[in-house]
């Protein structure tokens, strides 16, 4: 399912700059006019975040966080992409900088250990190479893994997947049981 | 445009107060016109994000950093979230002057319905005691008013709006005319058990809750459907709000006009008939100006809305109110205090979970200085909302284990906040900048209110008192926080207008009406002259209805 304010902004690109001022406002592009409260962006990233690299290896890194088992995992939930327009629109420039800072040290780190792009590493290897960032071995490790892992956990949780198919979501619960036996859906219900 | 006669009565402000207002006066055979500054929001229609898990919302519902520094700096501790950003104030086209004075946190809505789209919903009489509060402790601004003037206007607005709670008997918390509670959970009927016993006297019970526990059909409006997703807007109506309760009720009247985009600038007053001859509004749309006329006014645009129109309605050149005559106007602001939360884990219980999504929680009603001072230190009292609840298992690691250990969940936890009352005070005021001014020429409102040494010590003593009651309890890991105490964080700002008996040290009169003109009700939280522990709005819905019922019969008589 496309999106329709992703599938808005990528017509948007065709056309270049000079947009038929009800499309740019409903892909979510148009300046905020002065005197009105500002639309909270929902198109493509507004600045790329990350270099092709570290796109690649953000992505693969979210897998291994929450991997695909009996449910689908980071990168069928669209973690990623949700990661990189957090960081363009909805957090602080300051608050990309341990992420991409922690890409580039895993990326150096494999390419010491393995003598490949951390991208490109194999699933055990990567697991390796979180796991020193998780036990603070690689600069900037530390920092890095809990905010990375805080975004993949936001990302997956708040999916339509995570939401629905790793954990129970209730539209229109309809009733409160507060003794409601846990082993009657043996998951988490979403918020 | 010019004057003119079409409406009997004018109601500034749509919110909680004002769209009572107009439902009693409508109802009552007057033509209304209520104003409102902000947008318009139509009930159901006018709430995009009703039902939308947080897939379905921008930003996963979570407010944008760069948003809530350039538009949202103040809306963000009113709970601002991208579901219900359009209810809330930009705070950016809309500041005040948060840059001077001292530190106020003046979070404000700006759509019709005004709060009652926002707000948390708890319901609560005052008792007795909180109307003789003042004279008993000889502090200035007796009440003119006590329980017994309020009580059946707390049970008509009670039954029409519908409160869910449980009945108590307790004296100092009276009971509502209430719909069936909303049910505890397991570990708080446990921990009922162990505080009650452990602690004579002191009770924990359900919440009083502006949600339904039965239908209203003959409103159109559904029980709580247990979503908890009350501030998206509630196409159910399952809570008071302007939009689901008292506009469906004035509109069926064919007696209301509704204007949104309305901002109030000032009335206009005839010194010598002492009467408010107009209400001089701008469009927020044209910028245009105008003056809208009435026999009767309704101010009720907010506690401190309410005194920045009454601040700036004076003769041109004075700096002083045609209603300040007794110097009171703007003083005696307050708050409830409330940053002060304790939390601990429940033991046991693992294997019970809850099912729905409840709003709301528990309540421990206040227990100290009841009756009389009890030496503790401080004047009044405190009361704890809380919740017990189990979130999802924390993450640990990373990979199939974690997202495995994700499917349970942690501990029962228990947490609860004090509420505690804030004493009166002449110098905790507001007052309208000299020279700033707002994109409608308004002058900003300036905020001078400190929490003072009796606020902080009771803050003390709820922290302590609450440490000792969930470690009685049996709670494991009790740990207890205090913040930073602003005043307006909890959203509960009232006085500024007060009531009183004598014109010369009050601004209204017991009915709200402005001793300095008798066709102007106040009858917003800008009435109160003292601000008991319990959440407040109940009592502004039964005091307007109060209030519709005196204007109306007094006019009869003329």
């Amino acid at each position: 399912m496309i999106d329709r304010r992703t599938a808005l902004a990528g017509v948007t690109a065709m056309f270049g700059t000079s947009l038929f001022a009800p499309i740019a406002r409903a892909a979510g592009l148009a300046p905020a006019a002065a005197l009105a409260p500002p639309v909270i962006s929902e198109g493509l990233p507004s600045v790329a975040v990350f270099t092709p690299t570290q796109r690649a290896l953000m992505t693969a890194l979210s897998e291994r966080v929450i991997p695909t088992t009996d449910t689908p995992g980071a990168i069928a939930a669209g973690v990623p992409a949700y990661i990189e327009k957090l960081l363009a629109d909805w957090a602080l420039p300051g608050d990309r900088v341990p992420i991409v800072a922690g890409l580039d040290a895993i990326e150096a780190r494999s390419q010491q250990d393995y003598k490949v792009s951390a991208a490109k590493a194999t699933p055990a290897q990567q697991d390796a190479l979180l796991t020193l960032a998780m036990n603070g071995q690689i600069p900037g490790g530390a920092p890095f893994f809990e905010a990375f892992r805080q975004l993949v956990i936001a990302g997956y949780y708040t999916s339509e997947i995570g939401m629905t198919q790793e954990r129970e979501y209730l539209p229109v619960p309809g009733e409160y049981n507060g003794a409601f036996p846990y082993s009657q859906v043996n998951k988490v219900y979403s918020a | 445009m010019a004057a003119t006669n079409r409406f009997d009565a004018i109601v500034i402000g749509s919110g909680i107060s004002g769209g009572f207002a107009a439902k009693e006066l409508t109802e009552k055979g007057l033509r209304v016109l209520m104003l409102d500054r902000g947008k318009m929001v139509e009930h159901g229609e006018g709430y995009p994000y009703d039902g939308k898990p947080a897939y379905e919302v921008p930003a996963r519902n979570m407010m944008p950093k760069p948003l809530i520094e350039s538009d949202y700096f103040i809306a963000r501790y009113g709970y601002v979230s991208p579901s219900n950003q359009g209810f809330y104030n930009d705070d950016r086209l809309n500041p005040y002057a948060f840059d001077e004075g001292s530190k106020f946190y003046w979070i404000r809505p700006a759509a019709v319905g005004g709060k009652s789209l926002i707000w948390g919903r708890w319901s609560f009489r005052w008792a007795p005691e909180d109307f003789q509060a003042n004279a008993r402790d000889k502090i200035d601004g007796e009440w003119p008013i006590g329980y017994d003037d309020v009580a059946p206007w707390y049970s008509y607005v009670e039954k029409y709006i519908g409160v869910s709670g449980s009945r108590e008997n307790l004296p100092y918390l009276p009971d509502s005319e209430f719909q069936p509670p909303m049910p505890m959970n397991v570990a708080e009927k446990w921990l009922k058990a162990r505080l009650e016993s452990k602690f004579p006297g002191r009770k924990l019970i359900n919440t009083r809750l502006s949600n339904m526990t039965e239908d209203k059909p003959d409103q159109n409006r559904t029980k709580c459907q247990f979503r908890n997703q009350c501030g998206n807007g509630c196409s159910f109506g399952a809570y008071f709000s302007t939009q689901a309760v008292t506009l469906p009720a004035a509109r069926a009247t064919g007696r209301l006009t509704l204007r949104s985009d309305a901002v109030v600038t000032n009335l206009e007053y005839d010194p010598q008939r002492k009467r408010v001859t107009g209400v001089r509004l701008v469009d927020a749309k044209t910028g245009q100006a105008e003056v809208v006329n009435a026999d009767l006014v309704f101010l009720c645009a907010s506690a401190m809305a309410s005194n920045q129109i009454l601040l700036n309605s004076r003769a041109p050149g004075s700096g002083r109110s045609w209603f300040d005559t007794s110097g009171t106007l703007g003083r005696y602001v307050m708050d409830h205090i409330f940053r002060v939360s304790i939390n601990g884990e429940i033991p046991g219980m693992q294997d019970l979970i809850e099912y729905g999504r409840r709003p709301g929680g528990v309540y421990i009603p206040r227990f100290r200085n009841i009756g009389g001072d009890e030496g503790v230190g401080f004047r009044r009292g405190y009361g704890y909302q809380g919740s017990a609840f189990r979130n999802a298992a924390g993450p640990v690691g990373f990979g199939a284990s974690m997202k495995e250990g994700m499917r349970r969940y942690g501990p029962w936890k228990f947490g609860m906040t004090a509420f505690g009352e804030c004493l009166p005070y002449a110098d905790n005021r507001v007052s309208l900048h000299p020279s700033k001014v707002d994109r409608f020429g308004m002058p900003l409102m300036k905020f001078d209110v400190t929490f003072r040494d009796n606020e902080l010590k009771m803050m003390a003593d709820a922290r302590a008192q609450g440490e000792a009651m969930l470690k009685g309890a049996g709670l494991m890991n009790v740990t207890s926080y205090e913040g930073e105490h602003v005043p307006g964080d909890a959203i509960h700002e009232m006085g500024g207008a007060r009531m009183g008996r004598d014109p010369r040290r009050s601004v209204l009169n017991g009915w709200g009406q402005a001793h300095e003109a008798s066709n102007l009700y106040v009858t917003d939280g800008a009435q109160m002259a003292s601000v008991s522990c319990v959440n407040p709005s109940l009592t502004f819905m039964a005091l307007t209805a109060r209030a519709a019922d005196h204007a109306v019969r007094t006019r009869a008589m003329a």
